[in-house]
């Protein structure tokens, strides 16, 4: 017979979105020895805090301060990964992902599928997304649908510190390789976190009920969404928030239970119209909810240009509270 | 400055069955190419076809000095590579087939044949990228300490993608059980070595990264295994290296295009053939006629089986076509 060491109880803190990230990784290395960071300048910390202190308690062989070389340190990752290990790139800007994006997209997400499903890709890759504030063009995109399209990549995108805890708990079990796409305004937001428990799944979240119509949003256009939503619901429309942990896999019965109780749908992203997420997304209303619907699904994201410098233009790009209250009022205003 | 191949100790096989030992595979790697080659024409391989007639003695030196427990990471030009690493000709063929008895399920094809639990760990297609994931692989050989090195093959072709240098840079950096192996055949497609490669060529390149770095005649099957024992068991100790293997490719690039009279003269082509690596090795050891003429006949057979196994073997059940996706 064996004796099951006791189970830590969980443990509740308020901690950042980064903080977060930090605790998953420190409590999923303290009991996996197969969990190795690659980064740049992880070491320190840098840039968000999210590997602070790690390097202290595991070691340098494990908290592996990396060259600028995107492209070795994402095939270096993914050989660790076929050879059994659980490595974490870490990419602390979005522009910097597309320097690895042919070994993670034609190495990582295929190797399973061209091997006849004889090699494993545990690989999870940390990455920065959205605007930081000024950092311009190449420092400020969106990525979550142009990987969400590739088959075998899953693509997390939290909106909490609580789920960012969740998102890296899960990432650091799966069997594939796992994109954890963190929008960049939220490093800082802080929430509760209880610690220690790993998801099976990561499921859809009605983050707020309401019955007039559902905003199917992640990341970020979860915390824009509920702004909008308080601001509507003081005009007596109640909006429905659905927050979606991952672009891929996608939740799409939460999605169509959803869209079928509120029958009128925004879809909230960052990306440009016609060919991002907001696109995805609302192929997945249609085809969820396409007979229940009162309304056309609605797209809202960002406009179409680079990011611009200067903080006037900037806050411009990417949708704000206001906008979505308008929006949702035009999609009732509709079909009334 | 100029690149000295290094000059050890004239190398000689051990024995006459160590020299038929190496003789067999290499006549395997051969005879198993030419007839993937005419099952192409004959349209049993579909897309296209990759062969490394003429460069045999690289595959078959460096793996025989490789342990068992030791992996390899290769390249669109793959199949002596597998071979060599003891992958069963009879499922590698079927993978080119496209067959369901193909050591990747016909899902890969020769592009993107694998074999695990051979130390294969597969042939990929975008060149240079195979190399960082050996580096990777190296790497958790060091943290796990297995003693196992991790060989990454790539070509004249790659010496000028980035991630080359940012593997070697890593390889060095952190000592890793890694060596890489340049097969430089001389043509990236049409293009020659000298018209892509500035400097001193890619071992000179690699000892600017701290790693050793050695030139080998590529057609001396003998000198390239002494080179690679020689600088596995560096590898094994945390001191990766580089070696570049001067060969030829006897045919096309790929499917159809001629070996010669567009980018490169009949004169060039026939000097390298003057140097057919089996006929270096079987002069170098003294094989018989008769033991030549024997093994050359085993590795028709075997090459003919082959073809025959992956005729016989079904197509993929179109179930198969989403499995392993994902887990």
């Amino acid at each position: 017979m064996t004796i099951s060491p006791p189970k830590a109880p969980p443990v509740t803190a308020v901690m950042s979105f980064a903080e977060a990230l930090c605790a998953a990784q420190e409590d999923a290395m303290a009991v996996d020895e197969s969990i190795v960071l690659l980064g740049q300048d992880i070491r320190a910390g840098f840039p968000f805090g999210a590997t602070k202190d790690l390097v202290e308690r595991f070691g340098t062989d494990r908290v592996r301060n990396t060259p600028i070389s995107e492209a070795a340190t994402m095939g270096c990752g993914i050989g660790l990964a076929m050879a059994g290990m659980r490595p974490v790139v870490e990419v602390d800007f979005s522009g910097f992902l597309y320097l690895g994006l042919d070994q993670l997209i034609n190495n990582g997400a295929k190797l399973r599928y061209m091997s006849g499903g004889q090699v494993r890709v545990p690989l999870v890759v940390r990455v920065g997304q959205g605007p930081l504030g000024s950092f311009g063009a190449q420092h400020t995109q969106t990525q979550q649908a142009l990987l969400a399209a590739v088959p075998g990549l899953s693509v997390l995108t939290p909106a909490t510190a609580q789920d960012a805890y969740a998102a890296m708990r899960w990432a650091l079990t799966a069997e594939d390789p796992v994109v954890i796409a963190e929008d960049m305004r939220l490093y800082k937001t802080k929430g509760e976190v209880v610690r220690g428990e790993v998801p099976d799944a990561l499921r859809a979240a009605v983050v707020r009920p309401g019955d007039t119509a559902t905003i199917v949003t992640y990341g970020h256009g979860v915390t824009t969404a509920l702004a909008a939503a308080a601001s509507l619901a003081r005009e007596s429309i109640e909006v429905e928030v659905l927050s979606l942990p991952a672009l891929s896999p996608i939740d799409a019965e939460a999605i169509a239970d959803s869209a079928r109780r509120t029958t009128r749908v925004l879809c909230l992203t960052d990306d440009p119209p016609y060919f991002g997420a907001g696109a995805g997304l609302a192929s997945v209303v249609r085809a969820g909810a396409y007979d229940a619907l009162r309304a056309p699904v609605l797209e809202l994201g960002s406009r179409p240009v680079p990011a611009p410098y200067t903080p006037s233009l900037e806050s411009l790009v990417f949708p704000s509270d206001e906008a979505v209250a308008e929006a949702i009022k035009h999609l009732v205003g509709w079909s009334d | 400055m100029t690149i000295e191949p290094i000059e050890p100790v004239v190398p000689t096989a051990r024995t006459e069955p160590d020299a038929a030992h190496l003789y067999r595979q290499m006549a395997l790697i051969r005879r198993f190419e030419q007839v993937a080659y005419r099952a192409y024409e004959e349209g049993d391989v579909y897309g296209t076809v990759h062969v490394s007639i003429g460069q045999e003695a690289v595959s078959v030196g460096v793996i025989d000095a490789l342990r068992a427990t030791d992996t390899v990471l290769s390249h669109h030009r793959g199949h002596g590579h597998a071979l060599a690493k003891g992958v069963d000709p009879n499922r590698l063929m079927a993978e080119l087939c496209g067959r369901a008895d193909g050591v990747s399920r016909g899902k890969g094809g020769s592009m993107h044949a694998t074999d695990v639990a051979h130390g294969f760990l597969g042939t990929l297609a975008v060149v240079g990228a195979s190399i960082p994931l050996a580096v990777g692989y190296a790497l958790a050989q060091q943290l796990t300490g297995t003693g196992d090195v991790c060989v990454a093959f790539f070509g004249d072709g790659a010496a000028n993608q980035g991630v080359l240098y940012e593997s070697m840079n890593l390889a060095a950096l952190w000592h890793l059980p890694v060596i890489f192996v340049c097969e430089n055949n001389s043509y990236a497609i049409t293009t020659a070595a000298g018209d892509s490669t500035a400097g001193e060529g890619i071992a000179a390149r690699a000892r600017a990264f701290g790693l050793d770095g050695v030139l080998v005649d590529g057609q001396d099957v003998l000198a390239v295994r002494e080179t690679t024992e020689r600088m596995a068991e560096a590898a094994r100790a945390g001191r990766p290296g580089l070696i570049e293997c001067s060969t030829y490719r006897f045919m096309g690039h790929s499917r159809g295009d001629p070996s010669h009279g567009v980018y490169r003269t009949k004169a060039e082509l026939e000097e390298w053939k003057n140097r057919d690596p089996l006929e270096v090795l079987a002069t170098a050891a003294g094989l018989s006629g008769e033991r030549v003429a024997e093994l050359q006949a085993e590795a028709q057979r075997a090459a003919a089986d082959a073809l025959a196994f992956a005729r016989s073997s079904p197509l993929p059940d179109e179930s198969s076509l989403m499995e392993d996706v994902r887990a």
